[in-house]
């Protein structure tokens, strides 16, 4: 091979579809487009298989191909040529591949026909420059990378993070440091971890840096976009050129329309409004998914390889962290006995008036008309407004929370703080009308700037 | 053979690409800067740009067989013709600002899905070699169930 495959690490990101030459047994050429080639190692690459197509067919005629792909950061083109040796329907080069595609579909509610159906294998025999797509010298894309992966710099950092996990104090504690020291030492702007919610199959939004909206409480279903497929898969995933995968299954999603086909309904993307790479990574302690942490960018090829592997090394301590965090809180405020149980209400309830609706079947509280909160979080608030409004009480225990059978808190990890926390953050959010404020281990007490009126439905 | 609408996309400026193969059955391929139909929609006249791999040339000369693929990078709606060569020449003087005008619009395109136009600028698109290639089939090659359906 006259250039290393290593080298074209930028072609493989996706960012630029790459173009496959075949033949037929006939003699037929064919030329297609190719969404996504894959580096396997430093002998092979995978093709995504996705449609029985010519490109296909041929290949299982003859097994030569010709491929070019451009790397994004100089436009310089390259030609590869190809034999195929084998299709995998399982496996990590699958697996990875997978996940990325699962990803892209759910965006556009094709999952399940936007599907890959195998990873191709094939040796390259030969690595060219193309000399008609001839490159700049000096890479033009602004990566946002202030230095060059250093593995020095990722250790130290690496360790800073860590101590900042041992140190934290609470939970709420724990997840700021991290998002901000992922800004501070690695310079990622946009993150938010979401962490397993009450209802199966769910995640919530416990913490988020770098949006307008903080989004504490969004729920992302398993299987949606790249946070619900990391937590489907217990995978990490990390998709550099977004935009082509988004454009490549829009185009997926309108053939498959006119043909009569149906999507599931669209999911709408997470944070960034038109992110170009997502990097999401599960938080697993000894297999159970503890949450998600996802990373975001607007610029396309923002994460690297060496990225990931930092998340996940620095999720692996931040999932045992928080789980910890969990059992300390919850044991710290089991240990707690309710002393003023019928203290009166610390803040007086002044300024305007405020409606709050609790939908007992859907267990949703919309506040002045809008959507506040749902599921135990909901039920929790609602008890205590209601508490407050017939005794006048504003302090509280998460013990006495913990015992009322009427919440329906789980037997077993009911991770009540956290649902605490959510709760707290989420009434930040709303505008710190009513607030919950921590007064002690294990108490809080809740703080009305307006006239509460409280109305229940079925 | 190429009617009016497909010959207006054709040519609006895509991403283009040339197949071919040797007499070993292995492909080549090379990037084309324009085309334009003639003939009715007979005929495709193709611009490989005289940089690009002789083998292309010499497979054209060989074998005859052709495959052109064309992508709108903002949508991906593709389509590839099939084909058989004719002829070739070199594109004179007075067929440049044509060509170029068509290199322009897949720049526009590229610009659309977050690729400057800057970065493209040293890619070696003119001169060109024009060859002609009679259309024998056409295909829709949209990403999706279609993909390879029949379109004339």
């Amino acid at each position: 091979m006259s250039f290393a495959l290593e080298q074209l690490a930028p072609c493989f990101q996706g960012i630029i579809p790459a173009m496959l030459f075949t033949c037929s047994k006939d003699g037929t050429p064919n030329a297609a487009f190719l969404s996504h080639v894959d580096y396997v190692d430093p002998a092979h690459v995978a093709l995504s298989f996705q449609f029985f197509n010519k490109s296909r067919r041929n290949i299982a005629e003859n097994p030569q191909a010709l491929i070019r792909v451009i790397d994004p950061d100089t436009q310089q083109g390259w030609a590869m040529r190809l034999k195929f040796e084998r299709s995998e329907e399982s496996g990590p080069i699958f697996d990875r591949m997978y996940f990325r595609i699962e990803a892209i579909a759910s965006y556009t509610g094709l999952k399940g026909i936007f599907k890959l159906k195998a990873a191709d294998i094939y040796r390259v025999e030969s690595v060219e420059p193309v000399p008609e797509e001839e490159g700049v010298k000096e890479r033009w894309s602004p990566r946002g990378r202030a230095r060059q992966p250093d593995p020095v710099f990722t250790m130290k950092a690496i360790q800073e993070l860590s101590a900042r996990i041992n140190t934290a104090s609470s939970l709420d504690a724990l997840l700021e440091s991290i998002l901000s020291g992922i800004k501070e030492y690695f310079g990622f702007s946009h993150s938010m971890i979401l962490l397993a919610g009450e209802k199966p199959n769910t995640l919530v939004t416990l913490a988020s840096r770098g949006y307008p909206e903080a989004g504490a409480g969004a729920e992302v279903q398993f299987g949606e976009g790249i946070i619900g497929v990391v937590a489907e898969a217990q995978k990490p995933i990390r998709i550099s050129g977004l935009m082509r995968g988004m454009l490549h299954a829009r185009a997926v999603a309108k053939r498959a329309h006119e043909k009569g086909w149906s999507p599931d309904r669209g999911v709408p993307l997470p944070g960034l409004a038109n992110p170009a790479s997502q990097l999401g990574v599960p938080l697993l302690v000894r297999g159970e998914l503890v949450g998600v942490i996802c990373i975001e960018s607007e610029t396309p090829y923002r994460f690297h390889e060496e990225d990931k592997s930092t998340i996940e090394l620095l999720g692996s301590y931040l999932a045992v962290a928080i789980q910890n965090m969990q059992l300390k809180e919850a044991e710290e405020a089991n240990g707690e006995v309710p002393e003023d149980r019928v203290a009166p209400a610390a803040a007086a309830a002044s300024g305007d008036r405020c409606e709050l609706t609790y939908y007992r079947g859907e267990e949703v509280l919309m506040m002045d008309g809008e959507y506040l909160i749902r599921s135990l979080p909901a039920r929790i608030l609602w008890k205590l407004l209601q508490t407050h409004q017939r005794d006048g009480r504003a302090e509280f225990t998460n013990r006495e929370l913990r015992l009322d059978k009427s919440l329906n808190l789980p037997a077993f990890k009911d991770n009540l703080e956290t649902r605490l926390l959510l709760l707290r953050r989420r009434l930040d959010q709303k505008g710190g009308d009513i607030r919950l404020v921590p007064t002690g281990r294990g108490r809080f007490a809740i703080e009305l700037g307006c006239k509460i009126e409280l109305i229940e439905k079925a | 053979m190429l009617d009016r609408t497909l010959t207006e996309f054709l040519e609006q400026g895509l991403a283009i690409h040339i197949g071919t193969r040797n007499a070993r059955m292995e492909p080549n391929g090379c990037r084309v800067t324009a085309v334009r139909v003639e003939d009715q929609g007979r005929h495709l006249i193709a611009y490989l740009p005289r940089a690009a791999t002789p083998a292309v040339i010499e497979d054209l000369r060989d074998n005859g067989q052709a495959a052109l693929s064309f992508a709108r990078p903002s949508d991906d709606r593709a389509v590839q013709v099939k084909g058989e060569f004719v002829d070739s020449r070199d594109a004179d003087d007075g067929e440049q600002g044509f060509v170029l005008g068509q290199l322009e619009g897949l720049l526009r395109q590229l610009e659309l899905v977050g690729i400057p136009a800057k970065a493209s600028s040293t890619w070696k698109m003119w001169p060109c070699t024009v060859v002609r290639i009679r259309v024998t089939a056409i295909f829709s090659q949209t990403p999706g169930p279609d993909a390879g359906s029949v379109l004339s």
